[in-house]
């Protein structure tokens, strides 16, 4: 039962990293090369919050810095700076929040944005502090905005589609035994 | 409520606080090291770009094939109102391509009178568009040609008409292409009929901003935009675009290359423009004496 229950966990890390690999990959389709006024939301960060703060035990510290160090050298970002800040964002994020089951989904999506805002926040901050070229301001604060609309669509699909909620209780001790 | 306490504590274990102070120095570090010596760094990305999205191409050919016949099929059901332009432009078209042949024809016998050499040098290379940049923030394409095709840092891509993007980052099997209107870009280029120089300088948006006009009245929205090969990284005479105003009057550049879709690039082989470096000397009758003495039949 306990090898089983194991082997799931690994099946839902690997989940995770495949479903990231997969938004990268939608996202370097050549579909759209002229340049837009605005920006998508940025799927990744949804996604990731609402795994961390559902299953924390899907999403390892290694396996996000993984995937977003990848999108970051990838999508010609920075590369480290946005993996750093979301790693430290995941985690606060988890140790505040993701033993509080019973907290209201509100309370979740506030703390979300302000963890979404912060982290802007502090990658602008970062590359001016470092004199490096900053990305232009409104489609990066539109950017913003869309991840915290589109987070509790990333809960849905992650709790419909992929099966990542809340553990109930009785499974709360057994994880609890495990972490 | 004394359960969730324990479990959290569970999850701020020393270990795991170990764990993320390493990950996150590691990843500090890498922006770091990328912030001092960029150039190494960006090698890497571009090794890691030529190792990842090649493996991707398999599933990303076909979706993205299968988008594009979707929106082609889009275009279809406009096919009568497409028509009906199409052929208004073709006679237009065919009015032009009168004047285009009467021009070459004058063209070639006012080079033949000039005695004028072309760059016989100015091959290329075509490459297939796999991936854009994947972020709002950055205009460029990946193409599937590499330092195994002999592509070199800073030449010229084009489509068939116009200027696209230089050449920034190599992998053994792919380059990456830094459009026209990515922030990071600009081009020495010079205005058609008045001769002026102004710099072609990217803003994210779809047409590049116009900047460093010695005298803006002398340029008209209509006339061509071409590289004038300064700074010895293009060739010189590629076209770029036309002069256009922006509403707030600012001169812009329409693109000529079809920036919709990017599908086959030409990577211009450019060898460099040869440099005259010593001023010259003066002829000194040994020099003069030491050539004839050299020659064969002198």
């Amino acid at each position: 039962m306990a090898d089983l229950a194991r082997s799931g966990l690994w099946v839902m890390r690997a989940i995770y990293v495949a479903f990231c690999l997969l938004v990268i990959l939608a996202h370097l389709l050549p579909l759209d090369t002229l340049p837009r006024g605005w920006a998508p939301p940025d799927y990744l960060i949804a996604f990731t919050f609402a795994w961390a703060l559902r299953r924390p035990d899907y999403v390892p510290i290694l396996a996000i810095a993984g995937v977003f160090l990848l999108a970051d050298l990838l999508f010609q970002r920075p590369p480290g700076l946005l993996a750093a800040l979301v790693v430290i964002g995941t985690e606060y994020l988890r140790i505040r929040f993701a033993g509080l089951r019973d907290a209201s989904f509100a309370g979740e999506w506030i703390a979300v944005c302000v963890m979404i805002a912060a982290i802007t926040l502090a990658n602008r901050l970062t590359l001016s502090f470092v004199a490096s070229t900053l990305p232009p301001l409104a489609p990066s604060v539109i950017q913003m905005v869309l991840t915290m609309a589109f987070y509790p669509v990333a809960v849905l699909l992650s709790q419909s589609v992929l099966g990542v909620r809340k553990p109930d209780p009785r499974q709360a001790e057994t994880l609890g035994a495990r972490a | 409520m004394a359960k969730d306490r324990s479990q959290t504590d569970d999850y701020a274990t020393p270990l795991r606080r170990l764990l993320l102070a390493v990950v996150a120095l590691v990843l500090f570090g890498v922006f770091l090291i990328w912030r001092i010596d960029s150039p190494r760094v960006e090698r890497f990305r571009a090794q890691v770009t030529d190792r990842v999205v090649p493996n991707m191409d398999w599933a990303m050919a076909p979706v993205t094939a299968t988008i594009n016949l979707v929106r082609d099929y889009q275009s279809y059901q406009r096919l009568s109102d497409q028509n009906r332009e199409l052929r208004n432009e073709l006679r237009q078209m065919q009015a032009w391509k009168e004047a285009a042949l009467q021009l070459e024809q004058e063209n070639a016998r006012l080079l033949d009178l000039n005695n004028v050499r072309l760059d016989p040098r100015l091959t290329f290379v075509t490459g297939v568009v796999m991936a854009d940049s994947g972020s709002p923030f950055r205009q460029s394409v990946l193409l599937n040609v590499g330092a195994r095709d002999g592509i070199v840092d800073g030449w010229a891509a084009m489509d068939g008409i116009g200027l696209v993007g230089r050449i920034s980052g190599i992998g053994q099997t792919t380059s990456r292409v830094i459009l026209l209107t990515d922030a990071s870009s600009s081009i020495p280029a010079v205005v058609q009929p008045s001769g002026q120089g102004a710099l072609v300088s990217g803003d994210n948006s779809s047409a590049p901003a116009l900047d460093f006009l010695e005298s803006p009245d002398l340029v008209r929205p209509g006339d061509r935009v071409v590289t004038s090969g300064d700074g010895g990284v293009f060739p010189a005479g590629l076209l770029i675009g036309q002069v256009a105003a922006d509403p707030a009057g600012r001169l812009r550049v329409r693109l000529a290359a079809d920036y919709e879709r990017l599908e086959f690039l030409r990577v211009l082989r450019h060898l460099g423009t040869e440099k005259i470096e010593d001023p010259g000397s003066v002829v000194v009758p040994e020099a003069l004496d030491l050539s004839d003495v050299e020659r064969p039949d002198g």
